[in-house]
């Protein structure tokens, strides 16, 4: 039974309870902080933190695992305004971009559906970094391999739910199972559309094959800081494939064209002299 | 808001040169193995030649990729799968292929450069010779070549498969340049590889040139209807250092130059500087291009 999480991004209230307990059940240390001389300041500046906003770390990398996103919005007047949040983290994809790019089966899905990476079997290629359509996954200088949120896989194959599911104050993250979930999904939806908010939605039903982590949006997903319409990246290897090898194909007629001496009618000589 | 797909940052010292050298020994190999399957013996110092340059680019070739890795020690786990114990190959996953692929063609490269060193008595290995008259030489340089196409090939379907906009809009014609950029690198290569042995004919040099005109044109073509299919992705192609990099170096220096200079100097003599550095140019800008285009998807 595929397990997963549903965020109710209308619900979550920005605590970063979530960042702080997933940093906590991991043992993910601070953020390096890399600290700059910049133009105009008397000290140097850790360049990795945000400091125009609630969020603190900008974006997900190799030790934050979650990461809460903040955004305001108001209108042309500035007289309607709110304030959207969306905790972010990996959707363990039921075709995942970066378990397809591995080229060591350090990736991998267990039994439950969330994508994990193997420490011990990575080996730092990072192609699944740019493979990954959402751009979760990330590279650590301090141990030469990827990672990643595992959807805490410790605790779930021990009966428990995620960190982050469980430490939310509003159960915004929920965890369980991505049927009964999308359930609940399905019947907040209705309830949100019911009450005006014609804009919700849920990402992750077909994003890409299908999230086992999903989200319910009022905005549009681009607002939240996910693709639009994310794709496999696998899908275009097939095409690709083909007319690189048509090209292979023609550049081959081409050099048979113009090395050619045996198809003309010449006599054929021996190439090599033994 | 817009997603953020992060970069690998890889290093454009490890792996723009892997491409290069990867897609110059392809290349070259690709184009002696069909001047040996097609040619005559009038031009057959050009395969001689493209064979003596393949193998020796290769062996070059795992030091920045194994460099570049963040834990290089586990590198034979590409082939490996230690948890299961068994070989492992992800048909899905280009690097993993090609990681496979890299070997079977670094192993028909290494007995077509044997097979020269022995054909031109270089080699006199008592048990190898006595070996060398059965070897199907022919049948080895057919797969060397689609094992070689590949190699060229694969590093730009590699760059097409990931979600970074620049690599994912150009799909599916990052391939298709890199084999063809990897033939004129490849041709450029042996054309000074046969200048400095001094044994080729004027007619061998004619016959790569022509050839090399053609695959000239084609790239060209390919950058162009590339660039078009990129739009608005291709952006950073238009700032520095790109400006200089892509359309000054790889364009200009290393295709339009060379090609406007095999048009003019058609009756040359080759051997003089001009010819030696409109070669240099090609080669210069083959590295450049796979910069360029490595580069642009990781800003």
């Amino acid at each position: 039974m595929a397990k997963g999480m549903f965020v109710d991004t209308t619900i979550c209230i920005g605590c970063k309870a979530c960042q702080v307990a997933c940093k906590e059940w991991n043992g993910l240390p601070a953020e390096p902080s890399h600290f700059r001389k910049t133009s105009g300041m008397p000290y140097p500046v850790a360049n990795n933190f945000t400091g125009d906003s609630y969020d603190n770390t900008g974006s997900l990398s190799a030790t934050d695992w979650r990461h809460v996103r903040f955004i305001e919005q108001f209108d042309e007047q500035r007289s309607q305004r709110r304030w959207l949040f969306d905790s972010d983290s990996c959707k363990h994809c039921t075709d995942a971009g970066c378990l397809n790019a591995c080229p060591t089966k350090a990736i991998i899905h267990t039994d439950m559906g969330n994508v994990i990476v193997q420490q011990d079997t990575c080996i730092g290629c990072k192609f699944c970094i740019p493979s990954c359509p959402y751009g979760v996954i990330s590279f650590s200088e301090k141990t030469g391999t990827v990672h990643k949120c595992t959807l805490c896989n410790d605790r779930i194959h021990n009966g428990m739910g995620t960190a982050c599911a469980k430490a939310c104050p509003t159960d915004s993250i929920r965890f369980g199972d991505v049927e009964d979930l999308k359930a609940r999904a399905d019947a907040r939806l209705v309830q949100l559309r019911s009450k005006g908010e014609s804009r919700a939605n849920i990402y992750g039903y077909t994003e890409a094959e299908g999230l086992n982590v999903f989200y319910l949006f009022v905005d549009h997903p681009l607002v939240y800081g996910q693709a639009e319409n994310p794709v496999v990246p696998q899908r275009r290897l097939i095409l690709s494939s083909i007319v690189t090898m048509l090209v292979a194909l023609g550049i081959g007629v081409a050099a048979l064209v113009k090395f050619r001496e045996r198809l003309t009618g010449k006599p054929e000589e021996e190439s090599h002299e033994s | 808001m817009s997603p953020e797909i992060q970069s690998p940052h890889w290093a454009w010292y490890y792996i723009a040169l892997y491409f290069f050298v990867a897609g110059t020994s392809a290349g070259a190999y690709f184009i002696g193995s069909m001047e040996e399957l097609f040619g005559g013996e009038k031009q057959r110092e050009i395969s001689r030649s493209a064979y003596y340059i393949a193998f020796p680019l290769l062996l070059l070739v795992p030091i920045p990729l194994i460099a570049d890795l963040g834990r290089p020690e586990r590198f034979w786990q590409l082939f490996f799968y230690v948890k299961g114990g068994y070989p492992y190959i992800n048909l899905q996953s280009p690097m993993s292929v090609g990681s496979w692929v890299l070997m079977i063609f670094s192993g028909f490269a290494l007995l077509s450069f044997l097979d020269n060193l022995v054909a031109e008595k270089r080699l006199r290995f008592a048990p190898f010779a006595h070996l060398y008259n059965p070897i199907p030489r022919k049948l080895y340089a057919l797969f060397g070549t689609v094992a070689g196409l590949f190699i060229a090939g694969y590093t730009g379907v590699l760059l097409n498969v990931t979600a970074q906009p620049f690599w994912a809009a150009t799909a599916p014609l990052m391939g298709p340049l890199f084999i063809v950029s990897g033939a004129s690198t490849g041709a450029a290569a042996i054309s000074l590889f046969m200048i400095w042995r001094k044994r080729a004919s004027e007619y061998a040099f004619e016959k790569l040139e022509s050839f090399d005109r053609v695959v000239m044109v084609m790239e060209l073509a390919l950058i162009a209807v590339m660039l078009v299919c990129a739009g608005s992705t291709a952006q950073p192609l238009l700032t520095l250092p790109f400006l200089v990099m892509f359309w000054g170096g790889a364009v200009v220096l290393g295709i339009i130059l060379p090609l406007w200079f095999k048009l003019k100097s058609h009756n040359d003599r080759y051997g003089t500087d001009q010819v030696i550095w409109s070669y240099l140019c090609v080669l210069a800008g083959g590295l450049l291009l796979r910069i360029s285009l490595l580069q642009a998807g990781q800003m």
